[in-house]
């Protein structure tokens, strides 16, 4: 399983980066994130090709698909449905809204109200939504992609801490090396690749790559490691608090899907680091500067040794 | 402004509770006002706490220091001093109290109550004094307690009850401390708690002796190896006045006297004049421990000696300190009693100093003495012609008329009322008008025999004058011109006689003393000092027993000698500590893989490639194999052994493997790409 695994990955990543030039680093972190069951969310500023790499990944791995662009006055109805009356039934009947696919890329999520943000966040949390007093389940697997603009852009309604919790990582694209700009420049528009783009994996496939990502193997010794880090930015004065034992979890589910992109059925030290930054980020309360979370999340892993 | 921080709730009780014992504590020598500035800071504090009042404005609390800083000048008339110091350092700390504004500014608070606490010893180490420090001590403690661990709304008992706790933890320490802390004498000049001294004075005019006899405290404390002698024979000498201006007498050497150096040292070789005393029979022997006087001047039998490397004779015949006497101070001392001092004549020079009588003052006494010393020229039968005139026409009075110009013709042939002061120094007077060399004395007479323990306690009240003539042939001799008024104030002690005036003790209303005629209080007031004595004798005589034992260890004291000391001392002190910690240290929880991993990083660190903290097994290995591709193969074989014997948690063959390959993986410098 595991080869195969990293055969697939493989695969769907250079599909990817056919239409999303030179960001192979998110590209994998982004699939981790699917793998290991968890919702993305792509920080940037307008441009650097958030949607992009949303619209590429879904296409890549064959999920059904809607984009909904959040406005500030975008209605919860909006995205969950709504139920309309039917004559010839004399009946109501339920219209479901776009979160009813398997990928939803909720686009500039931070520019809706929190009213509706909220509608989103418990779909994503529950799996199911609430319309008119029923429940409705929602498809399986369920993600949500969704893009932001950085905070300190206008019109935008920040999404508190504990929403940002939902998010198993967080990923910032940044702007591309020159090489890849080149090749972005020369060529055609990538995006016209996107309707071309084939699928890399079946839906039993994926099913079966998220099973396996529970089955890699943590040691006791890493564990250990992982919890020296979660100590270390808890006893830090540089932080008001640290890293919940929800995001030690969400640390340790990625490592695996880490792991296991790399076709391995255990976890190294290599992999915690490569997923800590994505992960925590978002969730370390850090005051002063967009950047200070990341400069200190480095220096944690710097300062901690792994035995 | 509000505060930016509030003080926890029963932090705030203790330090209440502190600033007004500390200001208790010296309530003794501060102006009443600071007293009274402290309590309205502390219900301040109270009404900020409940948020009824508000801070006090800047403006207000610069004037409220400049007031106070300007009072305390008034008060003291300077800022230098003890006594002005500890009340600037306390009105400073009773201000504080208005500006809380944060943690630190508490903990300051609390940090300068432990500090005026112990300043109260610097006044006083009795041993009731020294448990009240103690007993202050607590209600910082819990404060400090509190401030560190108290929660919200937690009840101040609590914090007591650790603080009591901890205080008592601390009593080994502080024996320790006790017996372990050299005593270092003079290595920093203390300054004076007063500028005036207690006790008798170094110098004598009409009327200072009633100070004392209103003053209860104790003098000193004197424990005699032997029986305690007769009450007649208890003079205690301290100083000796040779020069007289009018009114004033006052001391005259050491420049009065050139046959050698003024003080004769024990361990110095003996002065010259040394030989003029000659002392007889078997010495009595007795240890004196004096109250702070501030000043000099010891007080013993005549004569004495004393072994004491700190105390020295003077030329004129008495104990005398290397240093002003500012806190308790013990010394052992010898008297001969039976003795003779300068039995040989007088040389002109000593003759002219013991019979100087200023000119223009008393003309009638001289004029007396003069016709007297015609009428009978043997100075013992005129003395005690003299002595006779006192005893028939004289009265023994704590309450003497004033006397004007001519104190002595006035008091003579004038007032005839008077205490031993006036009948000291008119004697002199009129023995000196004789041309009879005398002197006048000032000590105390007799003492307190304590009922049950074997010592004398020696008053203020027992201030006592009295004259020494020279008669050719038999040297010094103690004369009392108030023996032959009031036998009676010899015979007894002055407490038993005056007991019952109203004057005696007025400037000690709430003595002991002046319940003496009630028995029970009286026993009281006995047993009282019989245990401040104990306790004084015991850390006294401690002190002493350490610094001989200082001085037979360092040979000389310097500061660099007791620094090794002290040095030597905390290394020894510290040395159960670092046992501990060593024995308690973090046990080595590495496994064998661990140690096989570490190993592995220490060879290539020793060639110059070492591991950074959080870089795992396969990151280091891929950037080493950058700086050194000769190495590749073996670095990837170990990092995959490492990687699944560590993490793939793979059966214990890796573990082997891992060892054998480590056992052949010999980096060195040469498969270095750059050698650094």
């Amino acid at each position: 399983m595991t080869k195969q695994s990293q055969q697939i990955t493989e695969a769907i990543i250079e599909r990817v980066e056919s239409v999303l030039v030179g960001k192979q680093h998110a590209v994998r972190l982004a699939l981790a994130c699917l793998y290991a069951g968890g919702h993305l969310l792509i920080e940037d500023l307008p441009g650097m090709g958030k949607t992009t790499l949303a619209q590429a990944l879904a296409a890549a791995i064959g999920l059904s698909y809607t984009r909904v662009q959040f406005t500030s006055d975008l209605l919860p109805a909006d995205i969950i449905g709504v139920s309309v009356y039917d004559r010839n039934k004399a009946a109501f009947e339920f219209h479901p809204g776009p979160l009813f696919n398997q990928l939803v890329l909720a686009d500039e999520i931070n520019r809706t109200t929190p009213k509706t943000q909220s509608a989103l966040l418990e779909a994503m949390g529950e799996g199911q939504v609430s319309v008119e007093g029923e429940t409705r389940q929602l498809p399986k697997p369920f993600y949500v992609i969704a893009t932001q603009n950085p905070l300190s852009q206008s019109g935008t309604f920040p999404l508190p801490e504990s929403q940002l919790d939902r998010f198993l990582m967080r990923l910032r694209l940044g702007y591309p090396d020159p090489e890849a700009e080149r090749q972005l420049l020369s060529g055609a528009d990538p995006r016209l690749k996107l309707s071309q783009l084939s699928k890399g994996i079946t839906p039993a496939q994926l099913q079966a790559i998220q099973a396996a990502v529970h089955r890699v193997k943590v040691s006791d010794s890493l564990v250990a490691y992982l919890q020296r880090l979660l100590q270390f930015t808890r006893s830090s004065a540089d932080v008001d608090y640290g890293i919940s034992p929800r995001g030690g979890m969400a640390v340790l589910k990625s490592a695996r899907a880490w792991a296991l992109m790399d076709g391995r059925d255990y976890v190294i030290p290599e992999d915690i680091q490569a997923v800590f930054a994505p992960v925590c980020a978002h969730r370390l309360p850090v005051s002063g500067g967009e950047h200070r979370a990341e400069n200190f999340i480095q220096q944690t892993l710097n300062s901690v040794d792994i035995i | 402004m509000r505060p930016l921080w509030q003080i926890p709730r029963d932090c705030l009780f203790w330090l209440l509770v502190s600033v007004i014992i500390s200001i208790g504590l010296h309530l003794g020598h501060l102006p009443p006002w600071v007293a009274l500035s402290g309590i309205i800071a502390a219900g301040w504090q109270i009404q900020l706490y409940r948020e009824r009042w508000r801070q006090p404005g800047r403006l207000l609390k610069w004037s409220l220091a400049g007031a106070c800083a300007s009072g305390l000048f008034l008060h003291y008339g300077r800022f230098t001093g003890l006594e002005p110091m500890v009340a600037l350092l306390l009105t400073g700390y009773v201000l504080k109290l208005l500006e809380i504004h944060h943690r630190r500014d508490a903990l300051v608070l609390i940090y300068l109550s432990y500090l005026i606490i112990i300043l109260q010893s610097l006044f006083s180490t009795t041993m009731v004094s020294s448990l009240l420090v103690l007993a202050a001590l607590l209600p910082v403690t819990a404060a400090l307690v509190a401030m560190h661990c108290g929660a919200e709304n937690s009840r101040p008992a609590t914090a007591l009850r650790t603080a009591l706790t901890i205080t008592v933890q601390a009593i080994p320490l502080m024996l320790v401390m006790f017996i372990v802390m050299p005593r270092i004498g003079s290595l920093w000049a203390v300054p004076q708690q007063n500028s005036a001294t207690t006790g008798v004075s170094d110098s004598m005019s009409p009327g200072d002796m009633t100070q004392l006899g209103r003053s209860g405290k104790i003098a000193f404390r004197v424990e005699f190896d032997g029986p305690i002698p007769e009450q007649s024979q208890l003079y205690w000498r301290g100083l000796v006045f040779s020069g007289f201006d009018g009114r004033r007498w006052d001391q005259q050497g050491p420049w009065g006297y050139n046959d050698g150096q003024f003080l004769q040292w024990s361990n110095q070789p003996q002065e010259t004049w040394d030989q003029v005393i000659t002392r007889r029979g078997a010495p009595l022997s007795y240890r004196v421990t004096l109250e702070a006087t501030n000043s000099p001047w010891l007080f013993a039998l005549s004569t004495p000696l004393s072994q004491s490397s700190t105390v020295a004779l003077s030329r004129d015949f008495r104990l005398v300190n290397r240093e002003p006497v500012i806190s308790k101070l013990q010394y052992p001392v010898k008297s001969w009693l039976d003795n003779q001092l300068e039995p040989a004549s007088l040389p002109g020079w000593r003759k002219r100093l013991e019979l100087a009588i200023p000119a223009g003052f008393n003309p009638k006494t001289v004029e007396i003495a003069q016709q007297w010393r015609e009428q009978t020229p043997e100075p013992l039968v005129l003395m005690n012609r003299l002595l006779a005139l006192y005893n028939q026409q004289f009265i023994y009075t704590l309450r003497p008329p004033a006397l004007g110009k001519h104190t002595v013709d006035e008091f003579l042939w004038g007032t005839k009322k008077g205490f031993c002061e006036f009948y000291a120094s008119s004697f002199v007077f009129f023995m000196r008008a004789a041309g009879v060399p005398a002197r006048v004395v000032v000590g105390y007479q007799g003492g307190e025999r304590h009922p049950t323990e074997n010592y004398l306690l020696v008053h203020q009240y027992d201030a006592h004058a009295w004259a020494e003539v020279w008669i050719e042939g038999r040297g010094w001799l103690r004369v009392d011109p108030t023996a032959a008024v009031a036998p009676e104030r010899i015979e007894m002690s002055f407490a038993d006689l005056f007991g019952e005036q109203d004057d005696f003790l007025s400037a000690s209303p709430l003595s002991l003393e002046r319940m003496r005629h009630i028995r029970w209080l009286n026993s009281l007031r006995l047993k009282l000092d019989s245990l401040d004595y104990a306790w004084s004798k015991w850390v006294l005589g401690y002190e002493n027993m350490q610094s001989d034992f200082l001085l037979g260890l360092l040979g000389e004291i310097n500061p660099q000698r007791i620094a090794l000391l002290l040095l030597l001392a905390g290394a020894i002190a510290l040395f159960p500590v670092f046992i501990m910690l060593y024995l308690g240290r973090e046990k080595n929880t590495r496994d064998e893989l661990d140690r096989l991993f570490l190993q592995y990083c220490s060879r290539l660190e020793k060639i110059g490639l070492p591991r950074q903290p959080g870089e795992g097994a396969r990151d280091f290995a891929q950037r080493i194999s950058l700086l050194a591709p000769g190495l590749a193969a073996a670095l990837d074989r170990l990092t995959q052994l490492y990687e699944s014997a560590r993490y793939a948690e793979q059966s214990g063959a890796e573990i082997l493997l891992f060892k054998k390959a480590l056992k052949v993986f010999k980096p060195s410098r040469k498969d270095l790409l750059i050698r650094v």
